[in-house]
């Protein structure tokens, strides 16, 4: 039995005054052909001011979904997000347009993120020039040096004389040249060399310092998820898994698939190869966007599954953290900030 | 088996200062240059590079798969199991393709023919190469797709490419390189266009196989990790010259070439605590048209003097010895560097 | 060993060749600039063809009745006597406005839906292709005959009734290289940004499109040329005495067994400058198109 949207407030969205971004009860559907695909399914999450959160998940889970959704980029189907109090959903044309502008993107692929046909000023200072924002040629200089650009070089050129690195930093100083709150990263490093990942995740988070902004970082590379997350979110065919702290959620992952997830990562200590791998942590095969399993839709390839995660998607349950008190010698239960959706989390 | 016994092992691959340059538009590429490496049966070299590196123009470059146009320039020796196969010409070569030697490519969703049902792809090795007919073709391919884990492959067999997941082509694509049993196995970043959870089940599978059937395989790929748990050795590429070859073990607990420790410092930890700042490596990837002189690393080398800027290091070997000299089919632990990394890395395997 | 490298001195021709190399790339053959070179030479005679030193056109010599090449005249006369060489320098006036006329309506009208369609899609979209689909399938030449039989047979008329012919291929054009365009994501981010649609289709959208419109252009031209010689041969082109290629042709066609040059030489211009439009017109489209991504 599914509770009705909108009538409990899901346990992992917390009560704080800095909270930037809200979102409750997201559901974003594709009709592809005959068939409705739900590409994200009853998401709710919150992000405070200055924090980074990690959207982690494999393909099809809907994580990119989610980034454009809370940009409105197509709007959602159903679901409330919520900007510093404020519904996006609710806003249409203009008013939504000028909101908007305090929410920036970057992408995955940098050279296709760039009008080919215009040169790096006009790119950087297009959001200054459409607001009619003053002192755009200081600004524009100042974004370009700020992501580590050289303005006089670089100004005058067209995107295809640069490398994928350079382009991801002209678009990183695009988005920062409006001075959004928000900055939304769909995999921006996915589609970088490794030498050069590093340098865009530094300029990051060192852009983050400098301007003071609230992150979303989608990634599917979840070392680089824990390297810039405060929090992280795993996603699983467009249902929310699991969402917390960061250490809690990789030290001690409560979901079978994150656990599945971590497990996965190739080890980098040559010594470990010879170490017999223990049971098998995930079976099968992704199942149909457009045709999710009943109940828990991760329930066909996880290992402990039983007949209850058929009948009943899980709701978000606060994974306990239990920790011994040496002079009370008795286990407390700490309030943790993490939260599971799962009949049968692990060490639970 | 113990890095002992894998210098017992007959060579399968002696590969002898490689060079190919590329027509292109921007100039003359010097895609790969004077690289040398051997393989051994049962051995797992894995190649590591970055774009750039030249290790993708290097596999297609082994079977001769390069587009004819585009190579100016081949220079250097290719010897399969004591065949020059760098000098053979292309119909002979086509016999060898498939048969003795087999290639999978990253992208799955392209490598298989969409109007054709997998039973057909997986029997052309099969009739061409062994001559196999149509009904016994089609059995074997039977047994080759349960043998690389695709369950129910009787019905599975009659159905197209479109009607199969990412990992599932790509373990079909395994099939169809496998189908003639062959010495050696390239697999050219077999798993990156896949999930981190299909990515392991590849791996193991390409593991399992090589074990049972005693392949030779060259896995090129830009994931140290990947190469960590999987490579016996491990040869590093950049700006298509070969910078570094050692045994895994040591190549992550004593790497030489300031490439490869900046390589290994530069990646994000699975282990190390969120904000942790990255070593990044300044500058960026090489461009391979007009090569400036010197070592293709200086620009973005800590260690770099002046000489790195003049003189191209030569490959010579990581550990003293009397002799200078690198021998042919070894094993050891070579870099090409003028003033190698010397202590161990901060951290070392972890 | 390595082979020592020796400084090449360059001569001044090849430091020449060599920026010229630079400003349009490597990849324009002799070929591409032969066409050019001819294309030049059809528009110079478009220009200036009433002020160059050549017989009048439409003066019927009855005494030079179908001479041959280079007796008298330097490519003979037609049936009434009148020069060849001259009526095919004042042939290509017509050719070449047409050309651009037709062009130009198709690229303006069938462009501008195009591009509508591909960023709105919806009802529009699918209106415009039924749309498109109905002109198609009309037999082209009965359309043209009707619309020639509604605004007349002036220069202008026919040039508006073939550019009417093209408005479909244009639009297809147009419209799947909007569609391509529009799922980059600098067209996103520029939503992201704020930009009105109307910034986004004229800064983000037609800068992308319009290369391939124009490219295409230029191998359209080509066809419009053909199309109207074809209308020539029905006597539905321009009318006489006014010479076009497509009419010489049609003139000749009586004299094919006695003087076949008369017709050759206006087929054999038509070949080549519709040759070297296509040639011109793929090669600016292949250079256009490698622009866009990086080596």
């Amino acid at each position: 039995m599914k509770d009705k949207p909108g009538q409990i407030t899901p346990l992992q969205l917390r009560e704080r005054d800095d909270i930037v971004l809200r979102i409750e009860h997201l559901f974003v559907n594709f009709r592809v052909g005959k068939q409705t695909v739900q590409a994200v399914s009853d998401l709710s999450l919150d992000v405070a001011r200055g924090e980074t959160l990690g959207l982690v998940g494999e393909s099809g889970c809907g994580k990119s979904t989610v980034g454009r959704a809370i940009m409105q980029l197509p709007p959602p189907t159903s679901g409330k997000v919520l900007f510093k109090g404020q519904d996006l959903c609710l806003l249409s044309g203009e008013s939504l347009r000028q909101t908007r502008t305090a929410l920036q993107m970057i992408f995955q692929d940098p050279i296709s993120s760039l009008n080919p046909r215009r040169k790096v000023r006009d790119i950087v200072a297009e959001g200054l020039q459409i607001w009619g924002r003053p002192g755009q040629q200081a600004r524009v200089r100042e974004v370009m040096e700020a992501v580590g650009l050289d303005p006089d070089a670089v100004a005058d050129r067209r995107p295809h004389q640069f490398s994928g690195g350079q382009c991801q930093r002209i678009c990183i100083a695009r988005s920062l040249a409006l001075d959004p709150d928000v900055l939304i990263c769909d995999e921006p490093v996915s589609a970088l060399d490794v030498s050069v990942q590093a340098q865009i995740l530094n300029l990051l988070e060192d852009m983050k310092q400098r301007y003071q902004l609230t992150m979303v970082f989608v990634a599917h590379n979840l070392a680089v998820v824990r390297n810039v997350s405060d929090r992280v979110a795993v996603m699983y065919l467009g249902k929310l898994c699991e969402i917390g702290d960061t250490e809690s959620v990789y030290t001690r992952p409560a979901h079978p698939y994150t656990r599945a997830l971590l497990a996965s990562i190739p080890d980098m200590n040559p010594l470990s190869r010879h170490q017999k791998d223990g049971l098998p942590l995930l079976q099968g095969d992704l199942p149909s966007p457009a045709n999710p399993p009943s109940g828990c839709r991760f329930r066909t390839r996880c290992p402990n599954a039983q007949p209850l995660c058929a009948e009943r998607e899980p709701l978000m349950q606060t994974v306990r953290q239990t920790e011994h008190n040496e002079l009370q010698s008795k286990a407390t239960d700490v309030v943790s900030d993490h939260f599971v959706a799962c009949h049968f989390p692990l060490n639970g | 088996m113990t890095p002992a016994e894998h210098k017992e092992q007959p060579l399968l691959l002696d590969v002898r200062n490689l060079t190919i340059r590329l027509n292109s538009a921007v100039g003359l590429v010097h895609a790969v240059e004077d690289v040398s490496f051997v393989l051994r049966e049962g051995q797992t070299l894995g190649i590591v590079g970055e774009s750039g590196s030249g290790k993708s123009v290097m596999a297609r470059s082994l079977m001769n798969l390069l587009p004819r146009r585009s190579v100016t320039q081949r220079q250097g020796s290719v010897v399969l199991s004591g065949r020059k196969i760098s000098a053979l010409s292309e119909r002979d070569l086509q016999k060898l393709r498939g048969a003795q030697v087999a290639m999978i490519f990253q992208d799955p969703m392209t490598a298989l023919n969409p109007v054709l049902t997998i039973c057909v792809q997986v029997s052309e090795p099969l009739q061409q190469h062994l001559g196999l007919s149509k009904s016994a073709a089609r059995q074997r391919a039977i047994e080759l797709l349960d043998a690389v884990g695709i369950p129910d492959a009787a019905s599975r067999v009659d159905q197209y490419p479109h009607q199969l997941s990412g990992g599932m082509r790509q373990r079909v694509v395994i099939a169809i390189a496998l189908a003639c049993d062959p010495a050696l196995l390239i697999a050219d970043e077999p798993t990156t266009a896949l999930d981190v959870t299909v990515q392991k089940q590849i791996l193991d599978l390409l593991s399992r196989l090589q074990t049972q059937r005693r392949m030779g395989m060259l896995l090129i790929t830009h994931d140290l990790g990947v190469v960590a748990s999987r490579a016996d050795i491990i040869a590093v590429m950049y700006a298509g010259r070969l910078v570094e070859l050692a045994p895994a073990a040591t190549l992550f607990s004593a790497m030489r070439h300031p490439y490869t420790e900046a390589l290994f410092n530069s990646i994000p930890r699975i282990t190390d605590p969120s904000h942790t700042r990255l070593q990044a490596i300044p500058g960026r990837p090489p461009q391979l048209h007009n090569p400036a002189p010197g070592c293709a690393f200086a620009p973005r080398c800590q260690y770099a003097q002046q000489r790195c800027h003049r003189e191209t290091p030569p490959v010579v070997l990581s550990e003293p010895s009397v002799s200078s000299v690198v021998p042919v089919g070894h094993t050891e632990h070579v870099h090409a560097c003028f003033f190698p990394v010397t202590r161990p890395v901060a951290g070392g395997a972890n | 060993m390595p082979a020592k490298k020796h400084p090449k001195i360059e001569s001044r021709a090849q430091k020449f060749a060599r920026a010229l190399q630079q400003v349009f790339g490597r990849g324009f053959g002799p070929g591409f600039w032969l066409a050019v070179f001819w294309l030049v030479i059809v528009a110079f005679c478009a220009i200036f063809a009433d002020w160059l030193p050549l017989r009048d056109p439409l003066d019927p010599v009855i005494a030079n009745r179908l001479n041959g090449p280079l007796s008298g005249s330097l490519l003979g006369a037609d049936g009434l006597g009148r020069d060849i060489f001259s009526r095919l320098v004042h042939g290509a006036r017509v050719s070449v406005v047409i050309g651009l006329t037709a062009v130009s309506i198709g690229m303006i009208v069938g462009g501008a839906s195009g591009i509508i369609a591909g960023y709105f899609r919806g009802h529009f979209e699918r209106a415009l292709m039924a749309v498109l689909d109905v002109i198609l399938a009309f037999p082209w030449l009965v359309l043209l005959l009707a619309l020639v039989a509604f605004i007349g047979q002036s220069l202008f008329a026919i040039s508006v009734a073939i550019g009417f012919l093209w408005i479909p291929a244009y639009a297809r054009v147009a419209r799947a290289n909007t569609l391509s365009v529009v799922q980059r994501e600098y067209v996103l981010a520029a939503k992201a940004m704020g930009a009105s649609t109307s910034r986004i289709l004229l800064r983000e959208v037609l800068p992308n499109v319009i290369f391939p419109l124009l490219a295409y252009g230029l191998v359209a031209m080509g066809l419009v040329i053909i199309v109207e010689s074809a209308l020539a041969f029905l006597g539905l082109s321009v009318e006489a005495p006014q010479p076009t290629w497509g009419g010489m042709i049609s003139e000749g066609k009586r004299h094919l067994a006695t003087a076949v040059h008369v017709a050759l030489i206006p087929s054999i211009t038509m070949f080549v400058t519709v040759l070297s439009l296509n040639f011109v017109g793929d090669r600016v489209r292949s250079r256009f198109d490698v622009k866009e991504s990086n080596l």
